[in-house]
């Protein structure tokens, strides 16, 4: 890799080549920059001269505010509950339906994938009344798995497509093999392609988290009691009740944010090389 | 005995009110006593009956019911005090009752009651925006009729009191304050531009607006972001240039857009616009954000619900700055003072799937009185019942806004309550592209008598 | 004889097992994705054929939903799918030939390659939510970011009220839409490009060939099929934006940035028009599946 590297020929291009990545890596990071530190300002801070600068008082007191009025913990925990167990089902979901379309020859498999991959083009407002219709008559509003059912179904198709890369880059004569010591189709599944399936997990993670943890508007429609709310929600509300307080937004944001950020921080390098491990084969 | 005189004062303005019954559903204005009290004869045999069943139950069994509350009380809220208040006065008078209740920000709450009423999934008592917005559920059967549990709190709140919740004769709300639109002014900046009143007649009101603008200061602040908005700047002009009943027949549909006097209103509104005397930025905001602004000293007046009275009651700085008033009148022709933008639209409702609909109901009427009672402390606006206690520290923003409603002639209800949902909603994007100098007053009617049905 | 039907037993025994494995495997994936998805679209398209307010009794009314749709102006349908379609050009032509880009110059390998590659993809990870407030405060007229930094190198006369301004609204959206998903097809790319074997590239530079030229003849057409996922994703997911605009704007001003889904939603829940909503949502469903036909078809064509 480094040899490949080393036989640049054009210093000076490479040079461009480093301030473009430069800037836009600057551009990427200032947003996060500015709002860790409007959440730790005050109004006249940020209203006044020192509107991008580090604070000069730290204001933690805005995380306090936004952790006590705004319920931001609560929020926090919630998010993570529901994306956790949403991401969990929808992988073992996609997993097994992956494992039927691709490693078990039948005639509609085909067509199995297709009507999968139809989910990826459904836009998820478009269920939002009938859904919560059929929740509703089943008395499954304001509950974790209320969100968590649909959040699987929503993640699954994405799910699907990327487990088939995945898939289709294990061998089929470990099947064969498998089948010949007596391994049953369950047998093969559980005991040779799940084990192999490890690092699809966390690319299927990430797509899936990025759908559920963001979701606004089935936490909105779907939750109405304030002990299950989700962040996207919690944060509306919040920018609701402090409309010209910044500070206590900011902290908001901050709470909805660093986490997975450092948590991402500390995973990339495993994630990126799962990610290339399992490249959409379109 | 001054608080008398007020009381008194309020009442004749609440009796004198000629509020007018909504859409097609309702009843003729229940002002027509002989009719009214022939209803009520007839009704009374019945009610009678249910309230010894509910004291009864309530007595002998003891038994725990679960009720449940969706509002839009939410922490930012002018109304979250009195909310609170009145929630703690009954949870500590019904101990029988578990009563949990939630607050949603305005606009989330106007989806999820909607999916819950497509659902059933209505809770005990919700919150609710009378007229057209209630009468949609109401002609779904919905909503539980009230008027067996009114007949115990008739005394203290008057049925006029009830005409935007009144749906072929049978009362479906319960109504907690009152509200109208009212004209607020910064009055240290009027005095910078040499005014130490609000203007009171309309050329006086232009010259002041000129006067401000010279001095560099913005005559209005009003939010963009939010129709509703510019609504109450845009009603108020035309119902002071084309008269109350005009406006009134429009939005209840007994008219149509098609009448001149409201395109030239609409022509008025808009030279305020393009004459500069509104924030530019105002359009890229939210009411919040301009309501701070007002409060801040950077508009000299500022239309709106005279719930704000509460917010700006509870800002220490602000407060001995603000004043209140009513719209001049543009047209003297066809306008007088006395007729306003308003009336009661806060409402409680119950819902008609509720497993104890018929407690429901009472509960909602005495949560209803006590949250009147402690918004009516607040500021938050005119007590829909009769006042009770002692009311002396009411704001003296309030009293003014008591003072102007005690000289009424008619109300018309705010045009995106009085007309159903699709037509509110044509009316606010018409308003919206008016706003935004897109269409004149002629447009504007023709589009809307064309879109309107 | 014996012995042929017991092979046919055996087979269709075997049969059974494996179309009962199909199923068992099946099951939780179609079980969710029925449930949720294709039960709720039959559901939608049946009730876009009815004036219903949601819950009282609905009216047939055959396809006039659709054909008020494209004739009301006041529903600014149009308006709509305009927008849409201004979006997923900025992000089939900005923002994907840019995450192209940056995967290609990360996929050589350059110093710190793992370092920029977390960074582009964080906007991704953050809350759309969150993006929306932290934009709302950038675009702020009084006290933004933007309008202050403008004030500051003396450019005073370009500040706008950039949410409330009908020239910059839609702009004002575009740009935080692109931004925050750059990284995301960038990474999608990236994985393409890694995957690419390294003897090849070596191969191609022994023979002279430059840096852009491997880019160019070998690494793009075997991401190809990678590059069509990705104006797929770009294109529907324009189409179904929706969480940015109701932060930024909330359609407005003047109902110039609505977006189909925002007009779906006021149809449901502000004008009570569950079947013209429902009729929203199958437009929306029909375009997306058209879409992904038509990318498919362009790439086919190519490729011949």
């Amino acid at each position: 890799m480094e040899s490949y590297t080393l036989k640049e020929s054009k210093p000076i291009l490479k040079v461009f080549v480093y301030i473009f990545l430069g800037i836009w890596a600057i551009i990427n990071l200032f947003p996060i920059y500015f709002m860790f530190t409007f959440s730790l300002k005050s109004n006249e801070e940020i209203f006044g001269s020192n509107i991008i600068g580090l604070p000069k008082h730290w204001l933690w007191s805005n995380f306090t505010s936004a952790m006590k009025t705004g319920n931001m913990g609560l929020y926090f925990f919630n998010s993570l509950l529901v994306t956790t167990l949403a991401i969990g089902i929808s992988l073992m979901a996609a997993l097994m339906a992956c494992y039927a379309i691709t490693r078990i020859r039948w005639k509609l498999s085909g067509l199995a994938n297709a009507f999968f991959m139809l989910g990826l083009t459904i836009p998820i407002q478009a269920s939002i009344v009938p859904v919560y219709v059929i929740l509703s008559k089943a008395h499954w509003l304001n509950k974790y798995s209320t969100l968590i059912v649909p959040y699987s179904a929503f993640a699954l198709s994405m799910g699907i497509l990327i487990c088939t890369g995945f898939m289709s880059e294990i061998p089929m004569a470990l099947d064969e093999a498998a089948r010949i010591d007596g391994c049953g189709l369950f047998g093969t599944f559980f005991k040779i392609i799940l084990p192999l399936m490890k690092p699809a997990f966390s690319t299927v993670g990430v797509y899936s988290y990025l759908q559920c943890w963001n979701e606004f508007m089935f936490a909105n429609v779907f939750i109405s009691d304030s002990f299950h709310r989700t962040l996207p929600v919690g944060i509306k509300a919040l920018s609701g009740a402090y409309t010209t307080d910044w500070g206590p937004i900011g902290a908001a944001l901050v709470i909805a944010t660093f986490p997975t950020l450092i948590v991402y921080i500390f995973l990339s390098g495993k994630i990126t090389s799962s990610f290339i491990a399992g490249a959409v084969k379109g | 005995m001054k608080m008398r005189r007020f009381v008194s004062m309020l009442l004749t303005g609440v009796m004198a009110l000629s509020i007018a019954g909504c859409g097609s559903t309702s009843a003729p204005a229940s002002s027509d006593a002989g009719t009214d009290t022939n209803a009520t004869a007839a009704a009374t045999e019945a009610p009678a009956e249910t309230t010894t069943d509910t004291a009864t139950a309530t007595t002998d069994s003891g038994e725990q019911i679960d009720l449940t509350m969706w509002c839009i009380a939410t922490e930012s809220d002018s109304n979250r005090h009195a909310y609170e208040a009145a929630i703690a006065d009954m949870q500590a008078a019904h101990p029988e009752v578990n009563f949990t209740w939630e607050a949603f920000e305005n606009q989330s709450y106007k989806t999820k009651i909607k999916a819950a009423v497509s659902a059933n999934e209505l809770p005990d008592i919700f919150f609710t925006w009378s007229c057209a917005f209630l009468g949609d559920f109401v002609d779904a059967g919905k909503v539980y009729c009230l008027d067996d549990a009114y007949q115990n709190y008739k005394d203290e709140l008057p049925e006029v009191m009830l005409g935007n919740t009144t749906y072929n004769g049978k009362h479906y709300g319960v109504p907690t304050t009152m509200n109208i639109v009212g004209l607020f002014a910064n009055m240290d900046l009027l005095k910078e531009a040499g005014y130490d009143e609000i203007p009171g007649t309309y050329d006086e009101f232009i010259a002041c607006c000129d006067a401000l603008k010279a001095k560099g200061i913005i005559p209005f602040g009003c939010a963009g972001k939010e129709t509703w908005c510019v609504t109450e700047y845009l009603e108020s002009v035309i119902e002071k240039s084309a008269g109350a009943d005009t406006l009134n027949d429009i939005f209840l549909g007994r008219a149509t857009w098609n009448n001149q006097d409201v395109a030239d209103a609409v022509d008025t509104f808009q030279a305020l616009v393009t004459n500069g005397y509104f924030d530019p930025s105002g359009i890229g905001l939210t009411n919040d954000e301009v309501k701070n602004n007002f409060m801040a000293g950077k508009y000299a007046f500022y239309m709106n619900g005279t719930w704000n009275c509460a917010d700006f009651a509870a800002n220490e700085e602000f407060f001995p700055k603000v004043r209140v008033s009513e719209f001049p009148v543009i047209n003297a022709d066809k306008a007088k003072l006395g007729q306003l933008i308003g009336g009661p639209s806060d409402t409680l409702a119950v819902s008609a799937s509720s497993p104890n609909a018929e407690k429901a109901a009472d509960y909602a009427f005495e949560l209803g009185k006590l949250i009147c009672h402690y918004g009516y402390l607040d500021g938050c606006g005119l007590p829909a019942w009769t006042p009770y206690g002692d009311t002396s520290s009411v704001n003296e923003l309030t009293k003014a806004v008591a003072e102007i409603c005690s000289k009424a002639d008619t109300y018309v209800l705010f045009g995106d309550t009085a007309m159903n949902a699709d037509s509110a909603n044509t009316y606010l994007s018409y308003v919206d592209q008016v706003y935004g100098c897109l269409l004149d007053g002629k447009q504007f009617i023709e589009g809307l008598s064309k879109d309107i049905q | 004889m014996e012995e042929i039907k017991n092979i046919k037993k055996q087979r269709r025994k075997r049969d059974i097992e494996k179309g009962l494995a199909i199923f068992v495997f099946l099951l939780p994936g179609l079980l969710l994705f029925i449930s949720i998805l294709i039960a709720p679209i039959a559901v939608s398209l049946y009730r876009s054929l009815y004036d219903w307010n949601g819950f009282s009794e609905g009216t047939f009314i055959g396809f006039n939903n659709y054909i008020e749709l494209f004739t009301n102006g006041s529903i600014k349908f149009i308006t709509s799918l305009k927008n849409s379609l201004i979006l997923a050009f900025f992000s089939v032509f900005i923002q994907l030939p840019l995450a192209l880009l940056l995967a290609l110059l990360l996929g050589r390998g350059v110093k710190r390659e793992k370092t920029f590659l977390s960074i582009f993809f964080m906007p991704v990870l953050i809350s759309t939510v969150v993006i929306g407030q932290l934009w709302l405060k950038i675009y702020n007229p009084d006290y933004g970011l933007l309008n202050r930094f403008l004030d500051a190198v003396n450019l005073g006369h370009l500040k706008h009220v950039w949410v409330g301004d009908v020239k910059t609204a839609l702009g004002s959206i575009i740009v935080p839409t692109v931004w925050q998903y750059v990284g995301y097809h960038m990474l999608l790319m990236y994985a393409g490009v890694k995957g690419v074997d390294i003897d090849l590239r070596e191969a191609a530079m022994l023979d002279g060939a430059t840096k852009w030229q491997v880019d160019k003849y070998i690494i793009i057409p075997i991401i190809k099929p990678i590059l069509r996922v990705s104006v797929i994703f770009a294109v529907t997911g324009s189409l179904k934006t929706y969480d940015l605009v109701r932060i930024l704007t909330e359609g407005g001003p003047f109902q110039s940035t609505e977006v189909p889904s925002t007009l779906l939603e006021n149809m449901l829940f502000l004008r009570n028009r569950y079947g013209m909503g429902s009729t929203i949502s199958v437009m929306l469903i029909i375009l997306c599946f058209a879409f992904a036909l038509l990318i498919t078809a362009a790439f086919k064509e190519k490729d011949d």
